[in-house]
């Protein structure tokens, strides 16, 4: 059943009125109340680099002008932003306008930020005086939570760079480990550590620092992750030397703890606490710290005089093992003698091992490979690798020494390998003698060559001028080696032209051939056809020529029956029966066309035929 | 017809370079070494090698001098330049060796290209490889105008493979330790570096007629293969290439 319309009409109308009382209220209200404004501060005691927000509340008016640059020695004050609030009481509404800044401390101390003066509703509002407090950090304090290397870390501090030296006392050329320590309030982003840095100055040498390690570190109740660099610096010369500090200017972003923002948590959940506190979702601000770490102090004590002969300035602690290989060979043959030295110092001053007696052998400069086992450096293996190659007979590779400063037991140690026994074949080889005791040696020119050069000495001059001077570059480079190809060239030329000709040649003869074949198998169909005496019998002895050019590779127009009946190697029958054919032929030639029988028999026929078939080699 | 032929060799007498002072001043030279003035004998040397009077006793006799003098990175080197002309000249493959020991000089590994010479020097090997060549194609014409053609065919490939082959070796030997930029160090224990500079790290030190083959040259230093099978920088004025 439906509703009656007038029950659902009235609330529309009751909402349209209360709207209108609303309005009016409103109206009333903004005319009635005065402005005025009011500034707070989200915390009235902070710590150096803990941002603090101050809100200046204007009330009562539709619109304000907040103030400018708001100036306070000692803190860094910057306009945020601005919200807008409409309260309502009985009816009663009203604006207020907010205006946020974000306040820096830059040292401790109590702060009175002045009464602030706001433009309002065409009136001149003043805020009333505030007092921020910012605390003392507590530099120069001891840490009761942090470790001992980080003791000088000041509490409260966004960050701080803290230099850790192995000793503060060292000799000359020992490596002292150094720890580089920067460490940032969890919370911060780092963008960037700034410029390069260095731990010391002049008289020292410092080895490249080593990747940092990030770690975290809880100093003064406050959460830090530190990056830590390390290094190591050897003196070059004695004498106390003051480190100066290390300075590093990094670029942080800093988060905006906005705690008027989220003043209650709305869903009350966990996660939405997680989110919203995450420094990553924050509102941050960039800021360039300013660290510096103090000051250091190095006791460089000089090394003690009377060094070995072979020392070559390391200095730390090493152990030194030597093999040689092949263990036997012939004079003159290298031998590789491989030493590794293993320990802990200034790996870079050292140097390779020296024989304690060389007479009789050659040496080869050596090479040289580190492998570390540390982060820094000064911690590994470095192996030598030398070439030996005996003069003369030899027994044993001589020892090998190395010498270092122990700087822990303050003296001097000269390691000394085993000397290697070895076996070599062959005499023993002529002692060297100087070059210049060499020269009243020289042979006069011309002399005789051998005879009278010693046999460590350089042999004789050349006296006899040889003459027409000659080029380095090597003989295909020479004009003269491609003008001499010019005669294989002309001997190739001309033995493709003869070969060319006697190929032509050939055709010519073949074709020739063809031609006298074609003739006389014609000639052949001709007499078996049979024809007139005077034709048939010029025919006929037409074919006896073609068939003796072809044998004999002569002319047809010089052949007769008796060059004929010799090249078949014909009898005496078969010769008269020639003789009578070319007879008959020029009988019948010469003597008129008509003369003889009207036609040739078939006996005729026949005869001749069978005197041509048997014309064969 | 005389006139003419009077005034063309007295042109070419005219243009062609007097000689005749040349063995006056090697034999000088000879002399001053001989008695034991050796810095005048290899000043005498070097102007024979200065006017371009190349020859393999020349400058054997000019390492002698050096040696004398007690440098045996220009003796080395003089040395080298004997044998690059006349490989045969056993003098200079002796002294060579011997000045080698005493300097303790490193040197460059030989390739297969040594095996090889040990038994035909580059320049036989040049004219072999030519007569390969034309034998090749003597028997390519031949071939192409005969039948069968196959016997000289193959004849023919073999020959031109030894060609190929020489050719080959040569280029290998040109472009190899001992080619063209084959060169000997002259200055006393050089550091060969990383890097055109004095303060880069130092990877192998040359005794005074090391021999190293340079690569390429930039500024006052030159990329040189070295000893060991190495390459580094080496400063140009240090070493000097065997072939003029």
């Amino acid at each position: 059943m439906p509703f009656p319309r007038r029950n659902r009409s009235l609330p529309l109308w009751i909402a349209l009125a209360g709207a209108i009382l609303v309005l009016l209220g409103a109206s009333r209200s903004l005319r009635a109340d005065d402005a005025k404004a009011t500034a707070v501060l989200t915390d009235s005691e902070t710590v150096i680099g803990q941002p603090v927000q101050m809100q200046i509340k204007v009330t009562g008016a539709r619109g304000a002008r907040p103030p400018g640059a708001i100036v306070v020695d000692g803190l860094d004050i910057r306009y945020s932003g601005q919200s807008q609030m409409i309260e309502g009481h009985n009816f009663s509404f009203s604006y207020s306008f907010v205006y946020t800044y974000t306040i820096m401390p830059e040292r401790p101390g109590t702060f009175q930020i002045p009464p602030q003066r706001v433009a309002a509703g065409g009136k001149t509002l003043m805020t009333e005086a505030l007092t921020l407090r910012v605390v003392d950090d507590g530099a120069g304090q001891a840490d009761e939570d942090a470790d001992e290397q980080t003791q000088s870390v000041p509490r409260g501090r966004l960050g701080f760079v803290d230099v850790v030296f192995g000793k503060t006392t060292a000799y000359v050329g020992e490596m002292i480990p150094v720890e580089v320590r920067i460490g940032f309030r969890s919370g911060l982003r780092v963008e960037s550590l700034g410029e390069s840095f260095t731990v010391a100055g002049q008289g020292f040498t410092t080895l490249n620092f080593t990747r940092p390690r990030e770690t975290r570190q809880n100093i003064g109740g406050q959460s830090y992750q530190v990056l830590i660099f390390k290094t190591a610096i050897a003196a070059v010369r004695s004498g106390k030397f003051e480190l100066p500090p290390v300075e590093i200017t990094p670029g942080v972003l800093i988060p905006r703890l906005d705690r008027s923002r989220m003043p209650r948590d709305p869903f009350n959940d966990p996660f939405f606490q997680n989110f919203f506190n995450d420094p990553a979702f924050m509102p941050s601000e960039r800021r360039e710290l300013k660290l510096k770490s103090k000051g250091a102090t190095i006791d460089v004590k000089p090394l003690p005089p009377n060094a070995p002969a072979d020392f070559g300035g390391a200095v730390g602690f090493f152990q030194m093992e030597t093999e040689a290989k092949p263990k036997s060979g012939e004079i003159g043959d290298p031998f590789t003698i491989t030493t590794s030295i293993t320990g802990r110092g200034n790996f870079d001053r050292v140097n390779a091992p020296v024989l304690a007696d060389d007479q009789g052998w050659h040496k080869y400069p050596p090479t040289s490979k580190f492998d570390q086992d540390d982060d820094v450096g000064i911690s590994g293996v470095k192996k030598f690798e030398m070439v030996l190659t005996p003069n003369e007979s030899k027994k044993e590779i001589p020892a090998l020494t190395f010498s270092f400063f122990d700087a822990a037991k303050e003296r001097y140690v000269t390691l000394r390998s085993e000397a290697i026994p070895i076996q070599i074949a062959g005499g023993s080889a002529p002692s060297a003698t100087p070059a210049s005791a060499a020269a009243s040696n020289a042979p006069a020119p011309g002399a005789t060559p051998k005879a009278q050069a010693k046999p460590d000495d350089i042999l004789y001059q050349i006296a006899d001028w040889p003459g027409i001077g000659v080029a380095f570059v090597p003989i295909y480079a020479r004009p003269i080696f491609w003008a001499l190809q010019l005669f294989p060239l002309l001997a190739l030329l001309a033995l493709v032209g003869w070969k060319w000709r006697q190929a032509r040649l050939g055709d010519r003869t073949a074709r020739q051939r063809a031609k006298l074949q074609r003739e006389a198998a014609e000639l052949e169909k001709r007499l078996r056809k049979g024809s007139a005496p005077q034709q048939y019998y010029a025919d006929a002895t037409r074919a006896v020529q073609l068939k003796t050019a072809l044998a004999e590779n002569v002319n047809p127009n010089v052949v007769d029956a008796d060059l004929a009946a010799l090249a078949f190697h014909l009898d005496e029958t078969m010769r008269r029966r020639l003789d009578t054919l070319f007879q008959k032929k020029d009988e019948l030639h010469y003597s008129g066309g008509r003369n003889g029988h009207g036609e040739v028999s078939f006996e005729q026929q026949q005869e001749v035929t069978e005197l041509i078939d048997q014309l064969r080699v | 017809m005389k006139s003419a032929i009077l005034i063309g060799l007295c042109t070419l007498a005219f243009l062609t370079p007097a000689r005749a002072d040349e063995p006056k001043q090697f034999a000088d030279a000879n002399a001053a070494y001989a008695a034991g003035n050796f810095e005048k004998a290899r000043d005498g040397y070097e102007a024979l090698v200065k006017a371009g009077q190349w020859n393999a006793a020349l400058f054997y006799d000019l390492g002698n001098a050096w040696f004398r003098r007690g440098d045996m990175g220009q003796a080395i080197l003089n040395y080298e330049r004997a044998l690059a002309l006349d490989p045969q000249q056993a003098e200079a493959r002796k002294n060579l060796h011997l000045t080698q020991e005493r300097a303790r000089t490193l040197q460059l590994s030989d390739d297969w290209t040594a095996r090889v010479r040990e038994y035909a020097e580059p320049e036989t090997v040049a004219w072999m490889a030519a007569a390969a060549f034309w034998i090749g194609l003597f028997l390519i014409v031949l071939a192409f105008f005969a039948r069968p053609r196959t016997g000289r065919a193959v004849l023919a490939a073999i020959a031109l493979l030894l060609c190929g082959g020489g050719a080959f070796f040569l280029y290998t030997v040109e472009t190899g330790n001992r080619g063209q930029d084959f060169a000997i160090i002259i200055g006393q224990n050089v550091p060969a570096r990383v890097a055109t500079a004095d303060s880069a790290s130092n990877i192998l030190t040359l005794p005074a007629g090391s021999e190293v083959r340079l690569l390429s040259t930039r500024g006052d230093w030159s990329y040189a293969e070295l000893p060991n099978d190495l390459r580094g920088w080496i400063p140009t004025n240090t070493v000097e290439r065997v072939r003029l």
